[in-house]
């Protein structure tokens, strides 16, 4: 099972992303923003799976795996978008995404694919 | 130009004026003239009646019928003189009028042109453009309002761009903030129904209603966003060589459950060795899922519900079938626009956003293609749509290439 970093500005969203991750087995960590995000990483937290929402005050997901990919980590990130489709204005194609989870989520979807990922 | 062309006509006015002030004068001179002579003549015979004159009266009168024949000869010469003058006068001043003339028409021609260069290019889009019109006043007017009017199109244009992107951005935005609350009411909703048994069959089917309702919402909120996006056309594809028969099937597969449910049956026509189609899958996907929940929809208990593909040449063209209650033909001139739904009745029931066919037509024609509808009222409905082939045929060739021209 694996550890997961779970970045939205909507408590709600991420209680909800909590207890349906946590009832399939993974170990759930959250933050506020891209930049808490940021913090937890320099802290020293590694985790198997980043999912960031896409837009984010202060400092938005892809901002956040954008200075991440900078830094040379690898780890595979989802990046959560309301926007139906990937294409939209939040998905650059220089940054290596490993997935696109849209809004509302579906779980079945995100579960299998963290399993994949974490495989 | 204009100074040319008034010194010209004053010079032939003046040649005229001139010609015709000396052949009045010259004809005056001559009448004098003649009138003298008959004068004298008179004088010579009246001393030659009155027995007064002598040898040099009879002289007179001869002398006087001469003059008068000279003068006669002479009178005539001028007038030549004068007439040839003035039709010389008359010929140097239609030339110079013609050369003026000719010289206004390609003073006139050079500025006309350009201004219709520019008129073209500006209803071809081309918002910028510009004439420089120098030349006669009249044709630097117009150049001006010429300008002018551009100009207030550009800046008309620019603010029809910006109500479009502001409108663009609101739909957006708007649609990002309902996905947040609905994203959770979804969610939760889900996480009760995960632990079903132990709700009560009434809390049970309360949260199906919910879950119903929350996947009405996000199909209203995903059609919603591309029409405007359509709008502005800003719906943008990523066409890539792609099969049409694990489209359709995978479709199917997915509209399964909801034709089951409702006892309908939903059959798969396929011709085999289709070509490639050139698409986006995901909007083919959409594009059947919402004439394929269409026919689910409207069609009653035990309908029977089609997709079919058969090649064109040059398309492909999918259809599908239902034998339902069909569409009335007055309602079927206005199927494809927004907001446009079957009768009243129906809708009651039926749970469409009113915008899937508005936003079918708008993807099949962002790929190149087409779509049309046929319906007998009592007998059933078919939507076709053509989708071009795509120009490789090799499944394998064509997806690595396709692959390498969208990265």
């Amino acid at each position: 099972m694996a550890n997961i970093l779970v970045a939205d500005d909507s408590e709600t969203i991420l209680l909800l992303m909590r207890t349906r991750l946590e009832m399939a087995g993974h170990t759930v960590e959250t933050a506020e923003d891209g930049q808490d995000v940021i913090d937890h990483i320099s802290a020293g937290f590694v985790p198997d799976v980043l999912l960031l929402d896409a837009m984010m005050p202060r400092k938005s997901g892809i901002d956040a795996l954008r200075e991440l990919r900078a830094a040379g980590h690898a780890v595979p990130a989802l990046i959560v978008s309301a926007h139906q489709n990937r294409g939209d204005a939040d998905a650059p194609t220089d940054l290596e995404v490993n997935g696109y989870i849209t809004k509302p989520i579906d779980f079945d979807r995100l579960l299998e694919t963290i399993v994949q990922l974490t495989a | 130009l204009r100074i040319g062309f008034a010194i010209g006509f004053a010079v032939l006015a003046a040649m005229a004026v001139i010609g015709v002030g000396r052949f009045i004068q010259q004809r005056q001179d001559f009448e004098d003239a003649i009138a003298r002579s008959y004068q004298v003549e008179m004088a010579a015979r009246v001393k030659i009646a009155q027995g007064t004159g002598h040898g040099g009266a009879r002289a007179a009168v001869i002398r006087e019928g001469q003059h008068r024949s000279e003068l006669r000869d002479q009178i005539s010469s001028e007038t030549r003189d004068t007439a040839l003058l003035v039709a010389a006068g008359l010929i140097a001043g239609l030339t110079g009028a013609l050369l003026l003339f000719s010289g206004l028409i390609s003073s006139l021609r050079r500025p006309l042109e350009q201004l219709v260069d520019a008129a073209g290019r500006l209803a071809a889009g081309d918002r910028s453009a510009r004439v420089d019109v120098g030349g006669l006043s009249e044709t630097a007017t117009l150049g001006a309002a010429f300008n002018e009017m551009a100009r207030e199109l550009e800046i008309e244009e620019g603010r029809r761009d910006e109500l479009d992107r502001l409108k663009d951005e609101f739909v957006l935005t708007a649609s990002h903030e309902l996905r947040s609350p609905l994203t959770s009411v979804q969610g939760f909703a889900e996480l009760l129904m995960l632990d079903r048994d132990s709700l009560t069959p009434r809390q049970a089917e309360t949260v199906e209603i919910i879950l119903d309702n929350c996947r009405h919402l996000v199909r209203l909120l995903n059609d919603l966003l591309d029409l405007a996006r359509s709008d502005a056309g800003r719906l943008a594809i990523r066409p890539q060589p792609t099969e049409v028969a694990p489209l359709i099937d995978d479709v199917v597969r997915t509209m399964r459950a909801q034709t089951e449910a409702g006892r309908q049956t939903l059959s798969e026509s396929i011709e085999p060795g289709l070509p490639l189609i050139n698409v986006e899958p995901d909007r083919i996907r959409q594009i059947l899922v919402n004439l394929l929940t269409n026919a689910h929809e409207y069609s009653p208990e035990g309908a029977s519900i089609g997709v079919s593909a058969r090649s064109l040449g040059a398309e492909v063209e999918i259809a599908v079938t239902d034998n339902g209650p069909g569409i009335p033909a007055d309602q079927l001139d206005r199927i494809f626009e927004r907001f446009t739904r079957g009768d009243a009745g129906l809708t009651q029931r039926v749970g469409g956003t009113g915008l899937g066919l508005a936003i079918s037509k708008s993807l099949v024609e962002l790929h190149g293609g087409s779509i049309e509808v046929e319906s007998t009222p009592g007998h059933g409905s078919i939507f076709r749509f053509r989708l071009p082939v795509a120009a490789t045929a090799a499944i394998d060739g064509g997806q690595s290439r396709a692959a390498a021209e969208a990265s």
